[in-house]
């Protein structure tokens, strides 16, 4: 189940030399072939553009990440609640699936400009374009989870004379976890294209999204590549967020002894 | 035998239906306290229907259930039950999991976990508290499950094939450990087990059960003298008590391939 063990050196240093490979090959093939500059700049080009438009590029990388990150987070809790609300009632859950196995059919694209129209150019419609985003996914994961904890630890609670709350708390939310972050995981990255998208049909948020549109439709193509540039770390550190989320809250997937520094650690 | 004193356990014409099929037939049995019970049988023939009753996790179709003459039919909590899978939560450590009868009635306070801890010293999983379950052997993992019904500080304990999924080295260890808990502790063991030589071996008296409908088929008192040791298994009286067992698992076999 744990993936494989590299030494950290190896997981380190096999990223980096891809990385500078694909930086090399792309500036090679620039050189080489006399690509002019509007077509494809060359990393220098990009990284000259970077450092001369810093200070944008900075504030709309943090008003993108912020889109993420409450969107995430509003999506996540929201569809955790709307798994457990499926799984305490089968009248509830027969009636929201299919809507739900509908909505998805609709594109994203498509909700974000009807939303921009209900809720305007602000924050409004790129949270909920996030947070449907990770919604889906974390509802269909969540309710798997609750309704596959085996049905002999249930009736083991119960004859330990446990409440429905309590064993809710204590063995079905917990066993949701697991499911939960390899949605989460699944989603962080796309959400990120969601912010994208949303601040493509209200440009005015100030966003990578919104930059990347300005630069491409003026041919600004080292602009384009800049904004391409950080929506990477962006996706890149949305994931990592993840990771360390679930490695902090789920230490038992990971290590064979509770760590020290959580409250479960019993000193004798 | 003189003046019987009240029973530990006490069923009464209990019985469970499922639609129309009647995986116990109404069955009565009385436990004295501190008596080791063995209950084989093969499956499907109502042994943990009838612990699920007795644990109040399931309602009997008809019948009544006694601990010290009070009536807990339908009522849970008031016995220990373990199955054959230990049913350890993977995200808490050994110590949270014997202590999670206590987590389940809303906190285990400082006391429960040293009583806890103390537990898991006093049979050789102490350096393990801190542990998650799936740092565990099968058979290490069995005994925190056991020490999890300890905990819960009631009379009587229902465990429904606790070694059936282990091998048969650990298995024979784990019956060891079980008599001297048992001895230890002072409770009143009823216990589920395929293995014919497993129930002599650990009990005082042993019930053998046929299917359809579930029923008791018999009772065998086992007289050979505790502690038992290995040569039990070659003692006369344990050949006889197997033979018997045999012949009505056998026959039970026969009709119902003739059927
Ligand atoms: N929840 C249930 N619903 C319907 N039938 C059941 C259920 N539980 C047990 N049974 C039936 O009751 C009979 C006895 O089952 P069980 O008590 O599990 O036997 P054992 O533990 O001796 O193997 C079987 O025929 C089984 O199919
Ligand atoms: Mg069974």
């Amino acid at each position: 189940m744990q993936p494989e063990k590299q030494p950290l050196w190896r997981s380190i240093l096999y990223p980096v030399i891809a990385f500078a490979l694909v930086i090399s090959l792309w500036w090679g093939s620039v050189e080489y072939f006399q690509v002019p500059r509007y077509v494809m700049p060359s990393p220098g080009d990009v990284w000259a553009h970077i450092m001369s438009d810093y200070a944008t590029l900075w504030q709309g990388f943090q008003v993108t990440f912020m889109e993420f990150l409450i969107g995430f987070v509003v999506g996540a809790f929201s569809g955790f609640f709307m798994a457990v609300l499926m799984d305490a009632s089968k009248t509830i859950r027969g009636v929201l699936y299919p809507i739900l196995i509908v909505s998805q059919a609709v594109p994203i694209i498509a909700i974000s400009a009807a939303l921009t129209i209900w809720l305007g150019f602000g924050l409004a419609p790129k949270l909920v374009i996030v947070a449907l985003v990770v919604f889906f996914p974390v509802v269909v994961n969540v309710l798997d989870g609750l309704r596959s904890v085996d049905s002999d630890l249930l009736r083991l609670a119960r004859s330990m004379g446990g409440n429905s709350w309590s064993i809710f708390r204590h063995v079905k939310m917990p066993a949701t976890l697991t499911p939960l972050f390899s949605a989460l995981k699944l989603s962080a990255t796309f959400s990120v294209t969601g912010a994208v998208i949303a601040e493509w049909s209200a440009s005015t948020s100030g966003g990578i999204g919104a930059y990347l549109m300005q630069a491409n439709s003026r041919l600004n193509t080292s602009g384009t590549f800049a904004a391409i540039a950080y929506l990477a770390v962006l996706g890149l550190v949305a994931f990592l967020l993840v990771i360390l989320v679930e490695y902090l809250v789920t230490p038992w997937r990971t290590k064979p002894v509770v760590p020290r520094w959580s409250t479960r650690f019993w000193q004798k | 035998m003189s003046e019987t004193p009240q029973p530990k356990l006490k069923l009464t014409e209990v019985s469970r239906l499922f639609e129309s099929n009647l995986a116990l037939a109404p069955t009565s049995i009385s436990i004295n306290e501190g008596e080791f019970i063995c209950v084989v049988g093969p499956s499907g023939c109502g042994k943990s229907t009838m612990f699920n009753i007795i644990a109040g996790v399931l309602q009997p179709s008809s019948g009544t259930v006694e601990v010290d003459g009070q009536d807990i039919t339908g009522r849970a909590g008031q016995v220990g039950y373990m199955l054959q899978k230990d049913l350890l939560l993977p995200w808490r450590t050994v110590l949270d999991n014997i202590c999670l009868g206590s987590i389940l009635h809303g906190k285990a306070s400082k006391k429960e976990r040293e009583a806890g801890v103390e537990l898991a010293e006093r049979y050789g999983l102490g350096d393990f508290i801190n542990h998650y379950p799936a740092a565990l052997s099968g058979g290490m993992r069995q005994r925190v499950a056991l020490m999890r019904t300890l905990a819960m500080h009631r009379d009587v304990l229902l465990l429904d094939e606790p070694f059936g999924a282990l091998d048969s080295m650990t298995r024979m260890a784990m019956q060891q450990w079980l008599l001297s808990v048992w001895k230890a502790e002072k409770r009143t063991v009823v216990f589920v087990t395929h293995d014919i030589d497993e129930a002599i071996f650990l009990a005082d008296r042993v019930v053998v059960m046929s299917p359809r409908p579930g029923r008791i088929r018999d009772i065998l008192a086992v007289n050979l003298a505790r502690p038992r040791g290995r040569d039990v298994y070659t003692a006369p009286e344990f050949l006889q008590l197997k033979d018997q067992i045999m012949t009505y698992v056998y026959d039970e076999k026969d009709s119902s391939d003739a059927a």
